[in-house]
């Protein structure tokens, strides 16, 4: 018992060593972790090393997500029209997009208690799993828990979250209807083009 | 009151053109008008609600917002206990009617809301929930001006609410109730602030993305069916499978290149094809 709890925390100290075990454990366990690690490294923040913080942040969320599923399920229908090529582009802009939007968005948030339920809904197949938690922001004026849910797709390096909803809007989806009407116009390099206009316009003002 | 009807039909004028445009979203044949509307909000709000709602967060303690916040939600309780009875929610009505109960007196006239951690559930419904239960499930999108994001059944709702059984007599005079308007109305952005960045930051377009997350989120709520770019489960992984497979051999740096050459040649017959419906 006293070797689990020493291998436990020195794996959590060691922050890094966690991803290896992250194809053994379930998907609320790799949902947990991640969200301790993520509200440790925030309670680091002391107002001098924001910036720091914020690189630690991006490159500790990076590795958790599955950033070509993410892409495609934004994407929808369009990704079929879109060459090889084309989809690495997206997910690497999109990717970049995203990971910013959630540094900053943690960092707004940092004072936020996440409750990881349980029990994870899993697929029939087994290789996709819901994990749903409960946020509180001791912030607001209104204490009702906020609902977001993660799902996880298997891969062979483990789990890796794909969609994430709040109060059951997917916030992956919710670009569906932006992604389709820039295509319809301007193609999917004109998509690919906005979104790199964005990620430039983010890097520059933020 | 001239410039409240002028105003009225600037807006059904736009609301007209709406129709002659293909609107991008099913549910928002109104976008033309919505996105004036939500023009308009945007810069009301940068330039007074914002502000307001920063200094009030600014001049208050938290214990002070959460009974402010906790007075206006336990009035709320009481709309939420008569819709509750008009749609034939017994459980929830009487839920409502103890939180209500228990807030006005132990909790001093809502200031501390004893009842949810008692165990008695903030379940809130609004008259635009009781229109969807008798059976108004789809609903147009609608920005309402100062208000945000609604729906044309949510806003007939709340209209009618205010018209009908309206709760400012309970502040005595009209001028206290219009203090009590504005405090609500601030305490209620003061618990959005930093959502607004979130948005800016995240999406391509804050109008679409606004609406797009708020009709799932509604949908989801009064039982609607989603719309049909939302919808699109898609086989996700019939999705990755089909096209993706060569990309994910070939490195990012080596694809690049010729996907300059090639793309915009692939891209164009289809831009062609979607122009024609």
């Amino acid at each position: 018992m006293k070797k689990l709890i020493f291998a436990f925390l020195s794996c959590l100290m060691l922050g890094v060593a966690a991803p290896s075990f992250a194809s053994t454990d379930g998907p609320a366990e790799f949902v947990r972790e991640n969200a301790k690690q993520v509200l440790d490294l925030l309670k680091k923040d002391d107002g001098k090393n924001s910036r720091k913080i914020r690189e630690q942040l991006e490159a500790l969320v990076l590795p958790k997500f599955d950033f070509k599923r993410m892409t495609a399920f934004a994407v929808g229908k369009n990704w079929r029209v879109a060459t090889p090529a084309q989809q690495t582009e997206l997910t690497a802009q999109f990717q970049t997009l995203l990971t910013r939007v959630y540094a900053s968005t943690m960092t707004r948030y940092k004072n936020a208690q996440i409750d990881v339920k349980q029990n994870a809904v899993l697929s029939p197949g087994g290789l996709e799993a819901t994990v749903k938690t409960d946020v509180t922001l001791p912030n607001g004026s209104d204490k009702k828990p906020i609902s977001v849910d993660y799902t996880l797709y298997h891969t062979q390096q483990g789990w890796r979250v794909y969609n994430v909803s709040v109060e059951g809007a997917s916030l992956v989806t919710a670009y569906r209807n932006q992604f389709d009407t820039e295509v319809r116009s301007n193609g999917v390099d004109g998509l690919i083009r906005s979104l790199r206009e964005k990620n430039a316009k983010l890097g520059s003002g933020a | 009151m001239k410039t409240a009807l002028r105003l009225v039909v600037l807006f059904m004028a736009l609301a007209l053109s709406a129709c002659a445009s293909v609107p991008n979203s099913p549910q928002d044949p109104l976008e033309p008008m919505n996105r004036a509307i939500y023009r308009f909000n945007d810069v009301a709000d940068r330039n007074v609600a914002k502000p307001l709602a920063e200094g009030y967060r600014y001049i208050t303690p938290q214990p002070v917002r959460s009974a402010v916040g906790n007075f206006f939600d336990n009035i709320r309780d009481v709309y939420s206990l008569g819709n509750n009875i008009l749609q034939a929610e017994p459980e929830k009505a009487l839920n409502d009617l103890m939180r209500v109960a228990i807030n006005s007196t132990f909790g001093i006239f809502g200031l501390i809301d004893i009842a949810t951690p008692a165990g008695l559930k903030n379940n809130k419904t609004s008259f635009g929930d009781t229109l969807a239960a008798w059976g108004w499930k789809n609903s147009s999108y609608l920005v309402i001006p100062l208000l945000g994001p609604s729906t044309v059944r949510d806003g007939t709702g709340m209209g009618l609410t205010t018209v009908l059984a309206s709760d400012r007599p309970l502040y005595g005079n009209s001028a206290t109730a219009n203090v009590a308007l504005g405090v609500n109305l601030i305490s209620k952005r003061e618990s959005l602030l930093g959502v607004e960045d979130t948005v800016n930051e995240a999406a391509l377009d804050p109008y679409s993305y606004t609406r797009d997350a708020y009709l799932q989120i509604r949908n989801k709520q009064v039982g609607a069916p989603q719309t049909e770019l939302q919808q699109e489960e898609m086989n996700i992984d019939e999705l990755m499978g089909t096209a993706s497979a060569p990309a994910a051999e070939v490195p990012p740096a080596a694809a690049s290149a010729p996907a300059a050459a090639s793309a915009p040649a692939a891209v164009l017959p289809r831009s062609d094809a979607s122009a024609a419906h």
